[in-house]
């Protein structure tokens, strides 16, 4: 008994001692060269996607330092493979934040990013991720947290608006496809609340998980409420399956879908089934020719990479590291997290040579952009059919 | 009173009376070592840079998730898949006293214990029935009926939103610097930890091993199967949902995709390299799985000095390496960490006979 007595003495002792040397390493200037952070998924479960990505971020950080850095001084990556497990992104970012004294991160998943906004707030570290949920667009509660391109849900936006204005119905009949993950269901409620507001009818919800190999059901459930548009959350792997399934059953749906199911792969997974298919497109395809191409392919080439071996994914993040670093140029001589921050809020209708809808931060609002560009597969390629559309 | 040459090492135990047969008995030297190594412990944040107390805090959450696991998979037998899950109940339940009701961590973490102990015994139920493979099955049904819960049951979760936490406090003062939280951990490390030792010298942690090395022997001998393997699934849901209200209030903010089946898989490799059925050996466990990818990748930065081109063939054996490991530890070593530490020990302490 009195043994035990001890312990507790011991510990709760101990504990009352907490130490108050917990100064939280807030980042310090950094002198030459200036460093960026990276928690990318090279190898994980979206590394298929993530390791583009990366690879984008590594790109443009050589490029701009073969082109004199920011404001004279070179850039440094330093960049951590999470494998897509939150744990070691919670670890790799201590190690970014504390150790490295990174001012700025660019990050990957939508889970992880939501795990470091408590963090990021805290150490005052601005943070673009690969992420576009709707979540992280809360000024209040995400205040280091920006997004390059339209979120989800504004994209969904813009999707029921191009339905509403393309459609030659009045009210036409609209499905909704998503996985039942956070990813998923992000725009969900969004596109219900604006396609009442603008009077689209939402006939239809659907649940198709992102492995699935057959959606022949749920499809033949949209069929039976009349949809005459079928909107689609997804990632590559599903959509080509539903694509494929539709045309199987000889489906006289327009599909559409959100930036995740519109790329280079789904493309080719779906074939010929792709056809006609409108996807959302944040970030211009490698083989465009519009005025920030010539940079990319330049800075691929610093890569060893060859143009077209580059896919959608290597320009969002370029796009990324491009915008984390204007907020660099703009925060001046003493690169501090909070200076970023300021940096990235001057930024008015910044445009990326057309890689991206121009982006604009201001201290009430980091949705940089609510914009995106429609494309349609036509002859087993992406085309363009619209310029930079918001839903307004 | 116990007769102890204090020149030599100890050959056995000798005891005068029952009371101390059933005590613990620790030669002066392991006390020393025990000491030492919590005072070690305590002192870390003194001599070790915050980005090290940041690891020390995702090891020691996941110790006493995998000593629930342990509990369990290794003294029970019972196989659970749905330890990702049950973290999350844990983790919600935390949340939802402390973000939604606004009731101090204090109360929120036992609280969290409790109902996830709770949600633990009915997830338990099928154990009586099923064994092997079918119970795998069956809980990894926990998993998935856990995490759609959490995703729809927005009035209290927040649904795929995820929920912002208020650090825990003590006295007005926030723990929500790595230093503070890592004392936070380490007191609920070490107060688990020992609850542990001690629950297997009792009547309930002796009825799980017996249920474990032959269920029929143990009814046989008077063990209520279905109320003992009930308490085990109880027992380690309860630390499951501490180290989930834990890991919830170390992040500050929980969302669905921090429970997936991905973080029960790594706790039972955690509880299979550790070591199954050995209390240290989930420590030992948990800490080399938390370790195991930050060492990889700071090898394949030292390396990539001489060998440019290594760090992208290293990063891509690193899932590798941790099936590999756990495949070497299956076949070469099944018990684990905790065995080879031993047989370690062991070999000094006989040095140079052996035999």
């Amino acid at each position: 008994m009195f043994h035990r007595l001890c312990w507790l003495a011991v510990l709760t002792s101990l504990l009352l001692v907490i130490s108050l040397a917990a100064g939280c390493g807030s980042s310090e200037n950094v002198r030459e060269p200036v460093k960026l952070g990276g928690i990318f998924d090279i190898t994980g479960a979206t590394g298929d996607v993530g390791k583009p990505y990366a690879e984008g971020v590594q790109a443009y950080v050589k490029w701009i330092n073969e082109n004199g850095g920011i404001n004279g001084r070179t850039v440094q990556l330093v960049d951590i493979d999470y494998a897509y497990k939150i744990p070691q992104a919670v670890e790799a970012y201590k190690k970014l934040v504390t150790q490295e004294k990174v001012p700025a991160i660019l990050g990957w998943g939508t889970g992880d990013t939501e795990a470091m906004v408590p963090f990021i707030t805290k150490d005052r570290i601005p943070y673009i991720s690969g992420s576009l949920s709707e979540n992280l667009l809360t000024v209040e509660n995400h205040p280091y947290n920006f997004m390059v391109a339209a979120s989800y849900s504004d994209q969904a936006r813009v999707l029921l608006r191009w339905i509403k204005d393309n459609a030659a119905e009045e009210n036409p009949k609209v499905a909704l496809i998503y996985n039942d993950t956070g990813f998923g269901r992000s725009p969900i409620t969004d596109a219900e609340a604006f396609a009442e507001k603008i009077g689209v009818e939402i006939v239809d919800k659907e649940i198709v998980d992102l492995k699935a190999l057959d959606a022949t059901s749920q499809l033949l459930n949209i069929q039976k409420a009349g949809a005459d548009y079928a909107i689609i959350q997804e990632t590559s792997n599903a959509t080509a399956t539903i694509l494929k399934d539709a045309k199987r059953l000889g489906l006289d749906i327009q599909f559409l879908g959100l930036n995740w199911t519109a790329d280079e792969i789904s493309l080719k997974l779906a074939g010929e089934a792709a056809e006609g298919y409108i996807g959302v497109v944040p970030f211009a395809f490698p083989f465009e020719d519009v005025p920030g191409m010539k940079d990319v392919r330049e800075g691929f080439a610093l890569m060893g990479k060859k143009p077209e071996e580059l896919t959608q994914k290597h320009i969002q993040g370029w796009l990324s590291a491009m915008i984390m670093l204007e907020g660099y140029k703009r925060a001046g001589e003493n690169i501090t997290g909070e200076n970023i921050k300021k940096g990235l809020e001057t930024l008015n209708e910044f445009t990326s040579g057309d890689l991206g809808a121009p982006v604009s931060f201001s201290a009430s609002s980091h949705r940089g952009s609510s914009k995106v560009k429609l494309y349609q597969v036509k002859n087993g390629q992406w085309q363009p059919i619209t310029d930079w559309i918001g839903y307004q | 009173m116990r007769l102890r040459n204090p020149f030599v090492m100890e050959s056995g135990v000798f005891t005068t009376n029952y009371r101390d047969d059933m005590a613990f008995h620790f030669p002066v030297l392991a006390k020393i070592r025990v000491a030492v190594i919590l005072l070690l412990l305590f002192l870390l944040p003194f001599f070790a840079s915050t980005y090290f107390v940041s690891i020390a805090n995702l090891a020691g959450i996941a110790v006493i998730g995998a000593l629930g696991l342990n509990i369990l998979t290794g003294f029970t037998g019972q196989i659970s898949i749905g330890q990702g899950a049950f973290l999350g109940v844990g983790a919600y339940t935390a949340g939802f006293i402390t973000a939604k009701l606004g009731l101090p961590f204090w109360l929120a973490l036992p609280a969290a214990g409790f109902v996830t102990a709770l949600v633990g015994a009915v997830f338990g139920v099928p154990s009586l029935r099923l064994k092997g493979l079918y119970l795998a099955i069956a809980t990894l049904a926990a998993q998935v009926i856990i995490e759609f819960v959490i995703v729809h049951w927005e009035t209290v979760t927040n649904g795929v939103h995820g929920m912002f936490l208020p650090a825990p406090g003590i006295f007005g003062y926030a723990l929500d610097s790595d230093v503070s939280y890592y004392y936070l951990v380490l007191t609920a490390c070490i107060i688990m930890t020992v609850f542990c030792f001690n629950l297997f010298r009792s009547r309930v942690g002796r009825a799980f091993i017996a249920i474990r090395d032959r269920d029929l022997a143990a009814e046989v001998m008077g063990i209520d199967l279905f109320r003992y393997k009930i308490y085990a699934f109880a027992l380690s849901s309860f630390y499951v949902g501490i180290a989930g209200a834990l890991w919830g209030h170390y992040l500050r903010i929980i969302s669905p995709e921090h429970f997936t089946i991905g973080v029960s898989i790594q706790y039972l490799a955690m509880v299979i390299i550790g070591g199954l059925g050995s209390v240290m050996g989930s420590i030992y466990g948990a800490v080399f799985i938390t370790l195991l990818p930050i060492v990889l990748r700071e090898l394949s930065g030292l390396l990539a000095n001489y060998l440019p081109n290594i760090e992208a063939v290293i990063l891509g054996l690193k899932e590798a390496v941790f099936g590999i490991t756990i495949i070497v530890f299956l076949i070469y070593e099944p018990e684990g960490l905790a065995k080879i530490w031993q047989n370690i020990k062991d070999y000094f302490k006989l040095w140079p006979f052996s035999y």
